[in-house]
């Protein structure tokens, strides 16, 4: 009898060890196939050539790739003892796997039909973290077993610990020990203490939720859970504990994550990636070197945030929680270098930029375009006469459309520079009626606007959503009297040995004559020292400006795009979700008093100290003082009189010739042949 | 179902000895896990480079070879702009899609070796100075638009503190055409009866006013400079009719160190004969030289 149960037991576990060996083996030839190949070395597993970002003032704005390996001896023999204890107690004793360890593992997973624990030694994590998918599955968990006997038949205890060690994530962005103890503690691995070092040791296992900087309570008990399990493996006195939990922790700030840098930066890293690859970026090691000046892109996040508080007080309180959010960008005029973008309020809160990606309509900060093609097509000068009046435009197959001004106030004949001051839209619509939608985005796209715009009459109110980058480099066109500086976000790159393997040259291409241009710049002069954006003369900027207000309907975008001779920069306010920005009062916001705030603040920052530079005047340009109404030259009549800047050839006729032809019967009360009759007689 | 028989007791020991031996081996040893490892660390240099660091080292490679290809690229540029030889072929070479890239250096070189005063005509050495003086040039972008050709001086940062536009027309005219060949004069085509001796041309050359000194010889220094030293001067007629009918070419050969060149000058027909005649009249007093004043290929001479 016992002899048969004997025999039995035998029998089983012949079977099972021969099912056992027979498993293993083909397991092994399953999956050995596509193992994949260690290398000779674990030391320079980590290294790879960063990639640096500088500005244009010489700061290192962004590192990428950038490792800081050290050996066993620079890490605090704490933080050892402590990631053994709550990682692998068993280091130094198995071979790469724990059987405890693994068996306590496969009894929770299979009780609880997941894998919910992971039983692995050091040695596996470093297998996993350097050949596989953080997937959870159980053939790549076969496949990392197999690769953390290897390494272990391969390389030292002390090899994989100090790989392991540099080759973590400890979060916030820290890869490696001595990152981690930086970033946590401004002070090298080596001097971690006991605290210090428990807590570190407790991150890896969850290093975005766990870590101090995230939740400060949860990483004190994960280090608190270290402490403890290092007495229980007795690394560490039950009186040595308690000593550490009641030393200072001396947590660092953390990183100042609201850099406003980073909008710019990560557009350059993107632009990198799509014209050289990704892997160019983050493998290449390459310095680039940016127009980014961080100390006026500083100072523009300042002024955005300054005035965004002052208009958030103002505004009717709203159910959603969406801040109000403003975009600026500055361009140098002589070189076309963007030398600050910022993509929205606060980094941190949104990385989302406004300043390239949202399109939004510039409303009356597209006029200059429509007037310069009136100019250009229908020979009007700034002294030409329209009638600011409501009008109906007849639409065939729907409702008449009927643009109205801002405030439904008309000011009947005025001259265009005057029509240009107040942004009257009436204006504007008779304007593009004349010389065509398409006449427009043709002169848009020579100013280098290129994104899409509607072929149809409401383009001259700014109904087609645009960057803020193209408004800024379209102003930057008229700033510059004509030349096209194509805007460039990279000056030159350099290889890690400092060879350049690219540059920047000058491109500027003159698309307008200067005497075409001068007249709207200095219609837009006007439009800064007294209309629409008077606000940037109240605010105290005595520096020579242009620019145009922009405001959309019912009041969801507000523009100031403006420009001195040095700098041409957009500023863009509005809410992400596209809602109205009504103030307490019941009224909308505008260009003048959203936007143009922000302008000024950031504008006096950019030209503190800087001598008042003039816009230079053309050859072939002439200044003439002229009726505001009929744009004759003044007389008794004249109620207001404006100075205008015209080409030479232009003559500006006095009021009575003007009679005289009206009373022959040459023009006629219709806005459009008054302006040809002026146009007429100026242009012989 | 029939179970296998134990043989007796020593049979039960031995398997019992042999399971013991393998878990006392395995407990103590880890003779399994090693020799797994072990068995796969001898067959590791057969196995592919999979996994995420050898991704990244092929990345980095990859990166790494985009960079060599971009540095290569570029120092064929640096090579053909540094073999430039002069400052016509600067400008003629220019394609519009291309700009050329010189050094300061380069540049002044090549301006002051041109042959003649065309280069000084194109850009007044003045204006250079006038340039230099805010010592902020370190380079020259040469760029091509149509018929016309940009000349940027660039400062430190790229950005032009000057600019010349120059029509590409100026390439065309006869004081641009100054050229340097290899070799003898009789293989530019100057035949033997029309070959002087320096000795018979530079003393009616030295007769001559400085405008028509200028218009059939350069600046003496740029013989010294290279130390070329002169030997003989030539008369041909233009191999191109059209281009300058009423100008006849002269060939002034000179001996280099490892070699013979000939500066070929496009001379106005009126001042070629001119100077010819004086030639004869030195040449008569030399036996074995005849000389006869040489007409227009158009046949249109005054």
């Amino acid at each position: 009898m016992i002899r048969r149960l004997g025999e039995r037991i035998i029998f089983i576990f012949y079977t099972l060890t021969l099912l056992g060996l027979l498993g293993g083996a083909g397991i092994y030839f399953v999956f050995s196939r596509d193992l994949p190949q260690l290398p000779d070395s674990l030391e320079n597993i980590n290294l790879s050539l960063p990639t640096e970002i500088y500005s244009a003032d010489g700061e290192r704005i962004k590192v990428r790739g950038q490792r800081y390996p050290v050996s066993l001896e620079d890490i605090s023999p704490n933080f050892l003892k402590a990631i053994m204890a709550v990682e692998d107690s068993n280091f130094y004793e198995h071979s790469g796997l724990d059987h405890l360890a693994l068996v306590r593992a496969l009894y929770t997973n299979v009780s609880q039909r997941q894998i919910r624990q992971g039983g692995s030694t050091i040695t596996q994590q470093l297998s996993k973290n350097l050949f596989f998918s953080f997937e959870r599955n159980w053939v790549r968990k076969i496949k990392e077993l197999l690769v953390a006997l290897q390494l272990e038949a391969t390389f030292s205890k002390e090899q994989i610990l100090e790989a392991y060690c540099n080759q973590i994530y400890f979060g916030s962005g820290a890869y490696g020990i001595e990152e981690a103890a930086q970033v946590y503690f401004h002070k090298r691995a080596k001097k971690l203490t006991l605290l210090q070092a428990a807590l570190l040791a407790g991150l890896p296992n969850s290093p975005n939720n766990a870590n101090p900087f995230n939740n400060y309570e949860r990483s004190t008990r994960r280090a608190e859970y270290v402490l403890e399990r290092m007495v229980k493996e007795q690394f560490l006195s039950q009186e040595k504990k308690e000593e550490a939990l009641d030393s200072l922790l001396e947590l660092a700030s953390p990183k100042e994550n609201d850099d406003p840098n980073l909008y710019f930066v990560n557009f350059v890293i993107d632009r990198l990636e799509q014209n050289y690859g990704k892997e160019f970026v983050r493998f290449g090691g390459i310095k680039v070197f940016t127009t980014l000046d961080t100390r006026l892109q500083r100072s523009a996040q300042r002024a955005a945030r300054s005035h965004l508080k002052t208009l958030e007080r103002k505004i009717k309180p709203r159910n959603v929680n969406i801040p109000l959010q403003a975009a600026l960008v500055a361009i140098e005029n002589q070189s076309g270098a963007v030398r600050v973008m910022l993509g929205g309020g606060s980094y941190s809160h949104s990385q989302f930029n406004r300043a390239i990606s949202d399109n939004r309509p510039s409303g009356s900060s597209f006029k200059p375009f429509v007037y310069l093609t009136a100019m250009e097509k229908l020979g009007y000068t700034p002294a030409t006469t329209l009638r600011d009046e409501p009008i109906l435009v007849d639409i065939p197959g729907t409702e008449p459309w009927e643009p109205k001004n801002f405030s439904d106030e008309y000011a009947g004949d005025i001259i265009l520079k005057k029509a240009m001051m107040r942004s009257a839209n009436s204006v504007s619509v008779k304007l593009i009626q004349e010389v065509t939608p398409r006449r427009v985005i043709k002169t848009a796209r020579l100013f280098g606007i290129t994104s899409q715009l509607g072929n149809h009459l409401s383009l001259a109110l700014g109904t087609s959503g645009v960057s803020p980058l193209e408004l800024a480099s379209a102003y930057s066109m008229i700033a510059n009297l004509g030349v096209y500086n194509k805007p460039y976000f990279i000056q030159r790159i350099e290889d890690f040995e400092g060879n350049p393997i690219y540059e920047n040259f000058y491109h500027g291409i003159q698309r307008f004559p200067q005497k075409t241009i001068y007249p709207l710049l200095d219609m837009m002069r006007g439009v800064v020292d007294g209309g629409t954006g008077n606000i940037v003369r109240r605010m105290g900027f005595k520096h020579p400006a242009a620019g145009k207000t922009g405001t959309t309907n019912n009041s969801k975008d507000a523009w100031f795009n403006g420009f001195t001779k040095d700098f041409s920069v957009s500023v863009w306010v509005g809410y992400d979700d596209n809602e109205p920005m009504i103030v307490r009062s019941g009224r909308g916001l505008t260009g003048g008093g959203a936007a143009a705030p922000i302008w000024v603040l950031f504008m006096k920052k950019v030209l503190q100290g800087k001598n008042r530079v003039k816009f230079p005047v053309p050859e072939g340009i002439k200044f003439e003082k002229v009726d505001a109404r009929s744009g004759t030259l003044p007389d008794e009549q004249s109620v207001e009189t404006m100075n205008v800047a015209l080409k030479e050839e232009v003559i500006i006729p006095p009021r009575v010739l003007e009679l005289e032809k009206t009373q022959l019967g040459q023009a006629s009360v219709n806005s459009t042949t008054t302006s040809e009759l002026v146009d007429v007689v100026s242009n012989p | 179902m029939k179970f296998p028989r134990i043989k007796g007791p020593r049979g039960v020991a031995l398997i019992f000895l042999a399971f013991f031996g393998f878990f006392f081996l395995e407990f103590y040893g880890k003779i399994f896990e090693r020799g797994v490892g072990n068995y796969l660390k001898w067959q590791n240099s057969e196995r592919p480079q999979l996994g995420r660091i050898w991704e990244r080292d092929r990345q980095g490679i990859l990166a790494q070879s985009k960079i060599q290809s971009i540095r290569l690229g570029l120092d064929s540029l640096q090579e053909a702009t540094d073999a430039i030889g002069s400052f016509k072929t600067m400008l003629e070479g220019l394609e519009p899609a291309f700009p050329l890239v010189l050094s300061r250096q380069k540049f002044l070189d090549l301006y002051y070796d041109f042959p003649g005063q065309w280069s000084t005509i194109v850009i007044s050495p003045f204006e250079l100075i006038s340039i230099d003086s805010q010592k902020n040039w370190t380079r020259v972008l040469l760029k091509r638009f149509g018929q016309w050709i940009t000349i940027g001086f660039l400062d430190p940062k790229n950005i032009p503190v000057h600019e010349i536009f120059l029509e590409t027309d100026a390439l065309e005219e006869v004081l641009a055409t100054r050229t340097v060949k290899r070799g003898r004069l009789e293989e530019s085509g100057f035949e033997e009866d029309r070959v002087y001796s320096a000795a018979v041309f530079l003393p009616v050359l030295r007769t001559l006013d400085p405008k028509t000194q200028s218009a059939v010889f350069p600046d003496p220094r740029w013989f010294l400079a290279k130390g070329y030293s002169l030997t003989r001067v030539g008369v041909r007629e233009s191999a191109s009719e059209s281009d300058f009918p009423r100008h006849l070419i002269f060939g002034i050969e000179y001996d280099a160190d490892y070699h013979t060149g000939v500066l070929l000058i496009p001379v106005p027909l009126e001042i070629a004969n001119n100077m010819l005649s004086q030639i004869e009249r030195t040449d008569s007093e030399l036996p074995g030289e005849e000389f006869t004043t040489m007409t227009s290929p158009s046949g249109d001479n005054p």
